[in-house]
């Protein structure tokens, strides 16, 4: 019997989800948990709640992060492949619908459609610096309307003459919904109503000039909002497909990356993680003008990994600091052998410099 | 010492900053944005201004801070809002009661003011334009080596260094001999690298504003990002180049422009300034020559830029290559842009796999 198995993390803005799958691709367990602002944290909990579920027969044989906090996660867990989140999502998704030609993807504050033709990505879109179409607007209208995520789900489905609501920006969807609910709107009608907007918003931001075309898949932790499901049904006038592990399908895709790469040996660090007393430290680099601000992932006293900088002299590095300082740009995460020590040679080179001086040193 | 806070145009600083010596005086400026002048900047100026303009107005606000008593901006280039850049850059620094003074530099007369005010000698003056004009040749000669060699290098980082090493190097030369010297040594130093031969990168076109293009804090080191994922790239702004053609405008009576208006002719007839129909004649051009796919850099709320967005759209539909859209502003974040970036050279490989024999006319040189 195969007891070898892979696992998936995905670091996103809200939620930390882990994905554990057979080498066949089948999942043994799913794990979806909000965020309190802490990704390490919320990783080792996953952690802490996989070894618990975990049978002791199964030894993870890789691991992939993605989400926006891949690198952070990826340094935690000590990650074999680290890899975006769009092309995790659809990895996931081509899995289980090979037919799929558009992925829409509404997470807590990223929005992005997929489209793909043939089972191979050809088109993707994000949203740039609005969060109207995204979680982070239904979150902070339920606040508003002082009813949970899930209660303003269910009494979306209610509503059968859904209120209209200004869904261009979020400050202002509030007041619009200020206005409807002072004007007497009932909550069902209100809760539709904003459903709409964050639908009609997506399509015009995000899927603007994309061709939408069926089957269309729609994942992300939004997917789990039935009046958005109904929106999105109303509005693209077609059917919708929410995939079984829709919460967690970046976690998915990227446990299918990890079980697809031909990991040999893998570098992930062990369950055990989860008990460590793993903190962050920051620091200047300073080696030049840019004054990147470097984070060291630090494990007890050993040193696990460092993220940020301009150059990627730091990133992924584990070397004593005082080795690294005043070195040249150089190295990307996977290149911790090859490093050789250079001479200062830095990344932004400055002219008349003597006369320059950092305000914070004054 | 009396210095000249020049502004940012990436790596070409260096070769400015020689130019400047011309008037008899000191260049005061760094080959990319630092993000505390990129903080002073857009503080200082109102919201709406593209990011390019916030970017030069910390710059010449740091400068002022270290004492720099002049500082030049570049006039009338274009038919952007790049034109009232000085007179804006002028004003707020005036409001803020800054003293640094802003020479404009343009199409304004046989002499400048800025020559006039300087007033060098003939000698003085011409020699470092004939050094800077070499120096811009061996930047050129250097980026592009690099955009090849960093898509195809075994260890990570050797072509950034090797870079950052000989523009240091440039940086700090004083003659032309040792400028021509270092021009002789680059395609050797590049040579040097271990590579990969036998890989076939995928090529990728930058197309966009030309800040964004050059300044590596503003794009946010986009042709690093691309070229360790093993993207080769043709970044669509070389000064060289750009030099080259205003001198076949004034001596051979040839404009590129002329040339690329007729490659974008089926899709824009009008003139919408900037380098808007730079970036659409490339995309058309890159399409036929068979790169893999094009990025647009496009500050948001750059006017020529943006309204090339829908036809780029058109573009990428009827020539079958992708484009991304890229828009920056303060509050676009690194995550972001990698994120985007290694999901296109995800959609890139996957292409490339389907339809592995893409015509190839030539070299994209």
């Amino acid at each position: 019997m195969n007891n070898s198995c892979y696992l998936g993390i995905d670091v996103g803005s809200i939620s930390t989800n882990c994905v554990i799958i057979t080498p066949e691709g089948e999942v043994l367990f799913e794990i979806y948990k909000r965020g309190e602002g802490n990704p390490i944290k919320s990783v080792q909990q996953c952690l802490a709640q996989l070894t618990e579920k975990l049978p002791d027969r199964f030894s993870i044989k890789g691991v992939c992060t993605t989400g926006s906090g891949r690198i952070l996660a990826g340094a935690v867990v000590g990650a074999d492949v680290i890899k975006n989140e769009i092309s995790a999502h659809a990895r996931a998704a081509i899995q289980l619908y090979p037919a799929v030609r558009t992925i829409c993807e509404i997470g807590g504050q990223d929005s992005k459609v997929t489209i793909l033709r043939d089972g191979a990505i050809v088109d993707f879109s994000m949203n740039l610096v609005c969060a109207a179409g995204t979680g982070s607007f239904l979150d902070s209208q339920a606040r508003r309307l002082n009813i949970t995520i899930e209660e303003l789900s269910s009494r979306a489905m209610m509503s059968e003459n859904p209120t209209n609501i200004a869904g261009r920006c979020t400050v202002f969807a509030e007041s619009d919904m200020i206005h409807k609910q002072q004007l007497g709107h009932e909550q069902k009608d209100i809760t539709m109503g904003l459903c709409n907007a964050l639908v009609r918003n997506y399509l015009s931001n995000v899927c603007n000039g994309k061709e939408i075309k069926p089957p269309i898949v729609f994942q992300g932790g939004v997917s789990a909002n039935k009046g958005i499901c109904r929106a999105f049904k109303d509005a693209l006038q077609c059917d919708i497909i929410i995939p079984p592990y829709n919460m967690v399908m970046g976690a998915y895709g990227a446990a299918i990356i990890a079980s697809t790469s031909c990991i040999e040996k893998t570098k992930f660090r062990g369950k055990e993680v989860s008990a460590h007393h793993i903190i962050t430290k920051g620091f200047e680099c300073g080696d030049c003008p840019n004054y990147c601000e470097i984070i060291e992932v630090l494990d007890e006293d050993e040193l696990i990994g460092r993220t940020g900088g301009r150059c990627g002299k730091w990133e992924g590095r584990t070397e004593p600091r005082e080795a690294l300082k005043g070195t040249g740009p150089r190295g990307s995460v996977m290149e911790h052998q090859t490093c050789r020590q250079v001479g200062n040679v830095p990344d932004l080179i400055q002219i008349g410099v003597s006369k320059k001086y950092r305000l914070s040193d004054k | 010492m009396t210095y000249m806070a020049i502004p940012n145009i990436g790596n070409y600083t260096i070769a400015l900053a020689t130019a400047v010596e011309s008037l008899g005086i000191k260049a005061w400026a760094s080959t990319a944005t630092t993000p505390e002048a990129l903080k002073l900047g857009i503080a200082a100026a109102p919201e709406t201004v593209c990011l390019p303009l916030k970017a030069h107005l910390g710059h010449f606000i740091e400068a002022d801070r270290a004492g720099v008593e002049y500082a030049f901006m570049v006039n009338s280039v274009g038919t952007c809002r790049l034109r009232y850049y000085r007179h804006m850059i002028e004003h707020i620094l005036k409001d803020l009661g800054l003293k640094i003074k802003i020479f404009g530099l343009g199409f304004d007369g046989f002499k400048p003011p800025i020559v006039r005010h300087f007033d060098p000698g003939p000698i003085t003056f011409l020699k470092p334009l004939f050094h800077t004009a070499l120096k811009i040749k061996v930047i050129d000669k250097l980026e592009v080596a690099a955009w090849r060699t960093r898509a195809i290098e075994i260890t990570h980082g050797d072509t950034t260094l090797l870079m950052n090493k000989l523009l240091v190097e440039l940086s700090e030369s004083k003659t032309m001999a040792r400028t021509r010297a270092i021009r002789k040594k680059v395609a050797g130093c590049f040579a040097e690298i271990p590579v990969d031969k036998e890989k076939k990168p995928l090529k990728v076109g930058l197309v966009g504003e030309i800040s964004f293009l050059r300044d590596k804090c503003l794009n946010k080191n986009i042709e690093y990002i691309l070229g360790s994922q093993g993207i080769e790239l043709r970044n669509f702004f070389l000064l060289g180049e750009e030099l080259k053609n205003i001198t076949r405008i004034v001596f051979l009576n040839q404009n590129k422009r002329k040339y690329l208006s007729k490659v974008a002719d089926r899709y824009l007839q009008c003139t919408v300034g900037g380098h808007a129909l730079d970036s659409v004649a490339h995309s058309i051009h890159c399409a036929d020559e068979g790169y893999d796919g094009m990025i647009h850099l496009c500050p948001s709320g750059c006017m020529p830029e943006v309204s090339v967005r829908p036809i780029l759209k058109r573009v990428s539909k009827d020539k079958d290559i992708p484009i991304l859209e890229m828009s920056y502003d303060e509050h676009t974040c690194d995550v972001g842009i990698s994120t985007r970036l290694e999901a296109f050279a995800d959609v890139l490989m996957e292409r490339r796999k389907k339809q592995p024999a893409r015509p190839s006319r030539g070299e994209g040189n």
